[in-house]
């Protein structure tokens, strides 16, 4: 049963179509990866679901509910979290206090009593904080936690970044380019840590470049060109479909 | 009418140099109180008066531009946003502002200066006597704005400018020199409030005041017009310049009111003025 | 907190200690005239404070801080002299009054944050200005005079300076209280979080337009209440009391106090710009002089306002803006209660 469908999204940027008609289905805890040559729309698919902007035309349903045009916020809230292609983090706070801002969305405690620091909201503080503290502890980002996020190297300010996401107990998780920049030994670290996630539950889908990663990592494969699908499969079908191939091989300059 | 230039000089600041600039207004005064003293104490043509408060004008844009603003400048990297660069400008322009005002004060005294007209003689055209004094500044505004247009459409400075509008980072990689452009803006917009000045002497009183009402009316007819497009302020130059004048003959007092509110109607409906775009 | 016991004592008692001075204070400073400075110094604080709130937790810029302390002084004039309220009733009716209008006008406003908030702001102080002096019932352009002093509670009568001195002082520190509480909790989070990155706190599920909703309306409160504070003490509103480049002024003070101290660095630079050109009486002349090159000078080469200097003590000089805010960060997040 699929926890996300989108049917016949487009996107148009002035006369520009950055998707056309596109049908996905995710299912449940699966990790799927969304690949494509650059300039694809992978990145413009994740905005327009969740809430960056709205698609021109069609529909995304998240378990059975519409949820096309929702806002950003009102998307984190029924679940669905994302991370971006550029690093996008509270770089003047700390790491603890990055992902802590990422659990928002647990606070139970009404407002006001937030306000007049009543001890339910102080108790409330205490577990979040443990909350946090597990979370980085399932990260290995532990060691750093007191660390500003602009002082991190690359590889873990991206790795702090899916926490972040990861901090509204996520349904699905939407990752864009999560391994950008990273060395091997980084990307094995990531690509472990997004199996650790999905096998918590969580359903994933991830936009790479990094082809290695993406073999190793995804169990079904949706290949984006020119704003349409060309391909879908298992990955090992994915390799040997010769459209992909064609579509990637002007960018393979290897 | 004449809010026209110096909300387009506002305009080019803000776009060109990224400078919220409150002290505009007092540079008008400041040049109508320079062409007023060169002309009227000195008793010098008035053509040669208005060249000196130009070239004032331009010495007034280099000083404080090299001095006040560029040092804020400077230190600006790519990371540091144009809201952020706009906000710390503006905090330099009011301090600028403050001293201009004060200054202007202190050197020529506070008492108004009445109009003197250099072309006394009234027109009669289709019955309706108009003073040629006024017909001269619709003719000169006129003829700046043609001649800025030129100046922005037609020659390499202009180009230059009309690019660091709208991309100054790019612009720097292209070999544009942001700085010196900065400050060929920055004194353009000052010239032009220095049209703006001398103008004014002859038709109207000038007072030490003018400054501070007429920033204000010009940051709003500015956003109303929209700062990303000349056309726009422009525009809403001509319009608010129209509605103040004539719409306070037919409906008096309450008419200011009627025209803030529909000011705020028009903001909220359209963030970008009439014909600009948003910004931030 | 994580702060040891020891530090946490000491700050206690250094706070306590300040109260202390500032209660005794206009038992020291007798001079009528220098203890109403005291009292608009805590008024100015107030506003200064309130503009923080809205600078640094919804991270706009608004002009209309003119605006909010006028609906209060009016709303609590108009309370007091036409339906012969009690100040004390009028003051809390004046705040929710002034609450009320913020909302409305946060309600539309605050869509569009940036520039075009910022205009709206200007063009809503103007439209206050306008109303209050276009219709008589709001007081004309001549405005109100004689507004009469608070109701004695008990054998306190508000005559001379002193009772308002400590009213004032009252209604300051609880601003104070109210702002404090709300930094410390996980709204004033949510507020951090929403002035370093409004992106990401909403992609974290936060609602920034509630949030900077909320900064506003409890900002222009406080406002209000010092309007409704001012217009008793001084007796006299006009519409031009709070006009026209009022609310541009009210920004210097966090920038002169130091832009990331919200509440001291407003509070330490209004005081400073209520007193300072007292001092500087004989050069009355030029003191709007002074005070810009003062702004140009702390823009320049101080950012973080005193505050913000004294606390980067061996750097003075110019060094690079975004480096120097940098490092304010840095060291205010090392200093965090918060965690």
């Amino acid at each position: 049963m699929a926890v996300l469908e989108i049917r016949k999204i487009s996107k148009y940027f002035g006369g520009l179509a950055a998707i056309n008609n596109v049908d996905l289905d995710v299912f449940d805890s699966e990790i799927l990866g969304l690949i494509g040559p650059n300039g694809a729309g992978k990145t413009t698919l994740f905005n327009s679901i969740s809430g960056f902007y709205p698609p021109t035309s069609g529909k995304v349903i998240f378990k059975g509910a519409d949820i096309t045009g929702l806002r950003t916020d009102q998307i984190a809230r029924i679940g669905i979290s994302r991370t971006f292609q550029q690093t996008n983090l509270f770089m003047q706070a700390t790491v603890f206090d990055n992902v802590s801002i990422g659990f928002y969305m647990h606070y139970r405690q009404p407002r006001w009593k937030a306000f007049l620091h009543t001890r339910s909201a102080k108790n409330e503080e205490l577990v979040i904080k443990q909350k946090v503290t597990e979370l980085l502890d399932f990260m290995g980002l532990s060691p750093m936690k007191n660390e500003l996020a602009v002082n991190l190297p690359h590889g873990h300010q991206r790795i702090l970044g899916v926490c972040m996401a990861l901090g509204s107990n996520p349904e699905l998780l939407l990752l864009d380019e999560p391994m950008t920049g990273m060395n091997p030994t980084e990307t094995l670290v990531m690509v472990d840590l997004i199996k650790k996630i999905r096998d918590k539950g969580v359903t994933i889908v991830v936009v790479e470049h990094d082809m290695k990663a993406v073999m190793s990592l995804c169990e079904r494969i949706f290949v984006l060109n020119y704003g349409q699908k060309i391909a879908e499969g298992k990955p090992e079908e994915i390799i040997q479909n010769s459209e992909v191939i064609e579509a990637y091989l002007g960018t393979e300059e290897e | 009418m004449l809010y026209v230039l110096i909300v387009l000089g506002l305009d080019i600041i803000i776009r060109v140099c990224n400078i919220f600039n409150f002290a505009h207004g007092h540079i008008y005064t400041l040049s109508a109180f320079i062409f007023w003293y060169i002309y009227i104490s000195l008793h010098l043509h008035p053509v040669l008066a208005l060249i000196l408060t130009l070239v004032s004008m331009v010495l007034f844009g280099i000083v404080t531009y090299l001095t006040i603003f560029n040092t804020l400048q400077r230190r600006f990297t790519p990371a540091v946003t144009f809201s952020h660069r706009l906000l710390l400008s503006a905090m330099l322009s009011i301090g600028l502002m403050m001293i201009l005002g004060r200054g202007v004060l202190l050197v020529f005294g506070g008492e108004e200066r009445g109009a003197h007209a250099i072309f006394p003689q009234i027109i009669d055209i289709a019955n309706v006597k108009l003073p040629l004094q006024k017909l001269i500044i619709i003719l000169v505004a006129w003829v700046t704005m043609v001649g800025l247009f030129f100046l922005l459409y037609k020659t390499k400075t202009g180009k230059a400018l009309r690019a660091v509008s709208s991309d100054a980072d790019a612009s720097s990689l292209l070999g544009i020199n942001t700085i010196w452009i900065g400050l060929v803006g920055y004194t353009l917009a000052c010239v032009l409030a220095g049209i703006a000045g001398a103008m004014v002497v002859p038709v109207y009183a000038v007072t030490v005041e003018m400054g501070s009402t007429i920033i204000f009316m010009s940051i709003v007819v500015m956003m109303l017009g929209g700062i990303g497009s000349y056309r726009g302020t422009i525009l809403g130059g001509l319009i608010v310049g129209q509605m103040m004048s004539f719409g306070f003959q037919f409906i008096g007092g309450l008419c200011n009111l009627a025209i803030w509110v529909l000011f705020m109607i028009i903001i909220i409906f359209r963030p970008g003025g009439l014909l600009g775009e948003v910004l931030d | 907190m994580k702060f040891s016991t020891n530090q946490q004592t000491s700050r206690v008692i250094i706070l306590f200690i300040f109260l202390i001075l500032l209660v005794m204070l206009p038992l020291v400073v007798t001079n009528y005239y220098w203890q109403h400075l005291l009292i608009m110094s805590l008024v100015a604080s107030v506003l200064g404070m309130t503009f923080s709130m809205i600078f640094c937790c919804a991270g706009m810029v608004t002009l209309g801080t003119g605006a909010f302390i006028a609906i209060g002084a009016y709303a609590s004039t108009l309370l007091v002299m036409k339906l012969g309220l009690s100040f004390w009733l009028a003051l809390p009716f004046a705040v929710i009054i002034t609450a009320m209008f913020s909302f409305a006008f946060g309600l539309v406003a605050i869509r569009n944050p940036g520039v075009a908030f910022v205009l709206l702001t200007m063009i809503f102080a103007e439209i206050i200005t306008q109303v209050t002096g276009q219709i008589s019932f709001f007081g004309g352009w001549g405005g109100f005079i004689m507004i009469p002093r608070p109701n004695p509670i008990g054998p306190i009568k508000f005559t001379g300076k002193l009772p308002f001195y400590y009213l004032m002082l009252f209604l300051c520190l609880l601003v104070v209280l109210v702002f404090q509480a709300l930094y410390t909790s996980r709204i004033g989070k949510v507020w951090r979080a929403i002035s370093l990155s409004p992106h990401l706190a909403q992609t974290v599920g936060i609602n920034v337009y509630r949030y900077r909703l909320l900064a506003f309306v409890i900002a222009s409160s406080a406002a209000g209440l010092a309007g409704s504070f001012y217009a008793h003490y001084a007796q006299t509103l006009a519409p031009s009391t709070f006009g026209g480049f009022f609310s541009i002024l009210v920004q210097l003070y966090p920038i002169l106090g130091g832009i990331n101290f919200y509440i001291l660095g407003p509070a330490l630079g209004a005081t400073i710009m209520t007193i300072v050109p007292e001092f500087l009486r004989i050069t009355k002349e030029i003191e709007p002089i002074i005070t810009g090159l003062l702004v140009l000078i702390i823009v320049l080469f101080y950012p973080g306002g005193i505050l913000g200097s004294i606390t980067q003590l061996p750097r003075l000089g110019a060094i690079s803006i975004s480096k120097r805010l940098k490092e304010i960060e840095t060291w205010l997040s090392n200093m965090d209660p918060r965690r």
